[in-house]
């Protein structure tokens, strides 16, 4: 079963993250950066009176990358919340089935789409991987 | 009976709330008990332990949460035998205590939490607790009745109930409905409500700013006094939620006492315990997980305070030994004292804890003991760090006090809430930061520093405090510091230190929200405050900040035989009274004035602004016009109109530009007017250095 998936670049690459695990999709806004935090966090973000961590879904994923960040997918699994900075959101729909392996930790699979390879990421396992309680 | 599939179809919300009034009423079964024990005989007592055992029985069987009905069931049986005069309850409080143990496990377990697919509660499986020491259909209280310490439940046969299943709920007795009686509300979901009732504060704000702009060119007074009214009833709506997340100390201490009395019995020793102001109320955020610090402490004043008896009665001291746990309120603060009378902590680790700079800091340093051997529980200072810890990150501190052969006193000083807190708002390289204003002993002007060995420090109050850039303390990159910067000057642990910073904007309320699970891991941030404007200004720590940059403790000035230069900062400014109605520019003119180093106090109108003269005496006033109660001019009268201040300097401050009011302003005695529109930084300190120098 093909799962909803949001769709977004970060740098060049492309990424799906499931709906299931999306709560919202905002604009980047204003990010206060938090000294000392690691270094994949770009800071928190006032969203709808909450205070979200702001996670930088291509330094996550080891890929070094230049270009401005433009939205946040935010996500809430378990109460772990946070939102994850991508450069652009390509769109929101059904993805195929995986087909590819992904070498990643953090993604599921990859998917053929329109020719470019598509990474699935598992929210759970990035969600837990940064916090520290699970650790 | 209900199969797995039914249970499925009750709301995770219900299931919750159930959980914890079982829990509740568990703990209150087990205050009744220990107050049986300790000779208090109240027939009311014994109807409270059977309504208590029967609703959980009964909640526990519409639930189809069979162990925990099973367990209650045989409770409540038992509490009826007493009733009815069959048993003797004073007999059955060994057991019965141990079985709300099993009872509680069984409400925490699985069981409780979804379906027991196999519907089976009635044998004990090998990983579950013990079953509980009787049965429901055990008619002979002679046979029942604990011996000496009480049975193991482990020797007892597995539980099993009249007919092989759940007897379903007897005709309940009519429990008694407070008019009061509180509704249950999940705490997120008050989070939720708080932070709405935020974003709408801040959009009442746009819309003020917005209409303000216009409204300055036509002039409304009804829309400006709708405003004030939103503005008026947003602050009273935030302060309601607030106070719904506030509960008393009494919700987390009931299981204190049983933890005293089996610590006592397992160290063969007699303790009582008293508690005192447990009423006083806490935010939930401070409550969470506080229990079980308490808890930590108590039972090392047991273990490691009090003596044994013989010990106590060679030393002139009453055979039992006390244990008082006092809480009140201090300010903004909660201080929660736990002493003890017994021997105090031994003369050695005394004259050792001279050495570690306190007592305090050596009992907490990680892996300390007082302990000679190792016992079954550890030495005094074992476990006082996670304490120490525990109340650091919520912005408190630990203090430890001992007097050879008196006792031992540990406090715990908690702010009342998280969720507000006074701030002192500060910028470094672009960034908002708020101070706890609690830890901030003054702001001072970084002009005076001395730099030895790369470190630099100021001199205060005849002692050298380190003095570092705020940016650098955090581990952030920022611009180098301007040439002319404050310095706040920062207390946590009995440490100081000054930290500089850009500018500082002055102090504000702020809602605390913290950072979330994915940050637990980060140190140096007590949480997040959304600032008017909706951007997020992290709320330092202080405890981190001042023993963040320990690498080496600041130089002494005397010792090193450097003469300070311009050591005292310059802070004893002349006092100002700032009056305004509106907050923002209360703030505003304050952080102008503090920076270039006055003392400020504020009233909101001129009524309030007679009293703060009357009681403080100031030497300059700023006031607004248009106030509440009593205004700008009316207030200028009253000061020109007191022979004893009829010289004190008055400037207007308005957003009134018109030259009738001016020419008002001139007539009625004021000695400068400035309009808010006009104003910037260096107008207004100009205005006040010419009236009362600098």
């Amino acid at each position: 079963v093909s799962e909803v998936c949001v769709r977004v670049l970060a740098g060049d690459e492309h990424f799906a993250l499931p709906v299931s695990g999306v709560l919202s999709i905002s604009e980047l806004g204003e990010v206060a950066p938090v000294p000392g935090g690691p270094p994949e966090l770009l800071g928190v973000r006032n969203l709808r009176g909450r205070v979200i961590p702001v996670i930088d879904l291509a330094t996550m994923l080891g890929i070094s990358d230049e270009t401005d960040r433009k939205w946040i997918v935010v996500s809430e699994l378990d109460g772990l919340h946070g939102g994850f900075a991508v450069t652009e959101i390509v769109d929101v729909g059904e993805l195929g089935d995986a087909t590819e392996e992904a070498d990643s930790p953090y993604l599921s699979g990859a998917i053929l789409v329109d020719g470019a390879l598509v990474g699935v990421v598992d929210l759970a396992v990035i969600l837990n991987a940064l916090s520290p309680a699970a650790a | 009976m209900n199969d797995g599939s039914a249970m499925n179809e009750i709301d995770p919300e219900i299931l919750q709330l159930a959980r914890e009034e079982a829990a509740e009423r568990v703990e209150n079964i087990e205050k009744n008990l220990l107050a049986v024990e300790s000779g208090s005989i109240d027939p009311e007592v014994l109807n409270e332990l059977f309504r208590d055992a029967h609703s959980i029985e009964s909640a526990a069987a519409m639930l189809d949460w069979k162990r925990v009905a099973a367990i209650a069931q045989g409770m409540e049986d038992r509490f009826s035998d007493c009733r009815e005069g069959r048993a003797s309850l004073t007999d059955l409080i060994d057991g019965t205590l141990a079985t709300l143990d099993e009872l509680r496990l069984a409400i925490a377990s699985d069981e409780a939490k979804e379906a027991d697919p196999e519907g089976s509660a009635e044998v004990a499986t090998p990983e579950a607790p013990p079953a509980p020491a009787w049965g429901p259909q055990n008619g002979a209280p002679a046979a029942e009745a604990p011996q000496n310490g009480g049975p193991k439940a482990a020797e007892k046969g597995p539980l099993t109930t009249q007919n092989g299943d759940v007897a379903p709920a007897a005709v309940a007795e009519p429990i008694p409905v407070a008019a009061d009686k509180p509704i249950r509300v999940s705490a997120a979901k008050v989070d939720r409500i708080l932070d709405a009732v935020g974003e709408t504060a801040l959009n009442h704000r746009r819309l003020e700013h917005v209409l303000r702009e216009r409204l300055v060119t036509s002039g409304n007074a009804e829309s400006e006094q709708e405003l004030d009214m939103g503005n008026r009833m947003l602050g009273e709506l935030h302060d309601s939620v607030i106070g719904m997340r506030t509960l008393p100390l009494s919700s987390i201490t009931a299981p204190f006492p049983r933890a005293i009395r089996d610590t006592a019995v397992a160290e063969g020793k007699e303790v009582e315990l008293l508690m005192s102001g447990t009423d006083t109320q806490l935010d939930r955020s401070i409550l969470e997980g506080l229990a079980e610090q308490i808890n930590h402490v108590l039972r090392n004043a047991v273990a490691h305070g009090i003596e044994a008896p013989d010990e106590r009665e060679a030393a002139g001291k009453p055979r039992e030994g006390m244990v008082e746990l006092r809480a009140e309120q201090r300010g903004g603060m909660v201080a929660i004292e736990i002493g003890d009378d017994g021997g105090g902590v031994p003369a050695g680790v005394l004259a050792r804890a001279e050495g570690a700079g306190s007592l305090t800091d050596l009992l907490s340093a990680p892996g300390f003991s007082t302990a000679d051997g190792v016992s079954g529980i550890a030495g005094r200072g074992v476990g006082l760090d996670a304490v120490r810890k525990h109340v650091e990150t919520r912005g408190g501190s630990l203090a430890v006090e001992s007097e050879p052969r008196q006792g031992t006193t540990v406090t715990l000083l908690l702010p009342f809430t998280l969720a507000v807190m006074r701030v002192l708002m500060c910028e470094r390289g672009g960034q908002s930061f708020g101070l706890p204003l609690t830890s901030v002993r003054e702001v001072v002007s970084a002009s005076g520093t001395v730099s030895l060995a790369g470190r630099k420090s100021l001199e205060l109050d005849g002692e050298a405090v380190q003095f570092d850039d705020l940016a650098a303390a955090l581990g952030a990159s920022a611009p180098e510091l301007p040439e002319q910067h404050p310095a706040m000057v920062v207390g946590a642990a009995g440490r100081w230190r000054a930290m500089a910073c850009d500018t500082v904007l002055g102090d504000q309320e702020v809602v605390v929200k913290g950072l979330g699970p994915l940050l637990a891991g980060t140190r140096g941030y007590l949480g997040g405050a959304i600032l008017g404007d909706g951007s997020v200004a992290l709320i330092l720590d202080p405890n981190q900040l001042v023993r963040g940059a320990e690498g080496g403790s600041a130089p002494t000035v005397s010792a090193t035989g450097v003469k300070p230069v311009e050591a005292k900062a310059p802070v004893a400014g002349s006092r100002i009274l700032v009056v305004d109605d509106q907050v923002t520019a209360r703030q505003l003119q304050r952080s102008i004035l503090e920076s270039a180093g006055y003392r400020v106090q504020t009233a909101c109108d001129g009524r309030e602004a007679l009293d703060r003269i009357a009681e403080n005496g100031v030497d300059m006033v700023m006031t607004d016009v248009e106030m509440p109660e009593m205004d700008g001019f009316e207030l200028l009268r009253a000061i020109r109109g007191d022979a004893k201040r009829s010289s004190l300097p008055v400037v207007m401050v308005t957003g009134l530009g018109s030259d009738e009011q001016r020419q008002r302003g001139a007539d009625e005695g004021a000695d400068a007017y400035i309009v808010k529109k006009e104003y910037d930084q260096h107008t207004l300190l100009d205005v006040v250095s010419r009236l009362i120098g600098a």
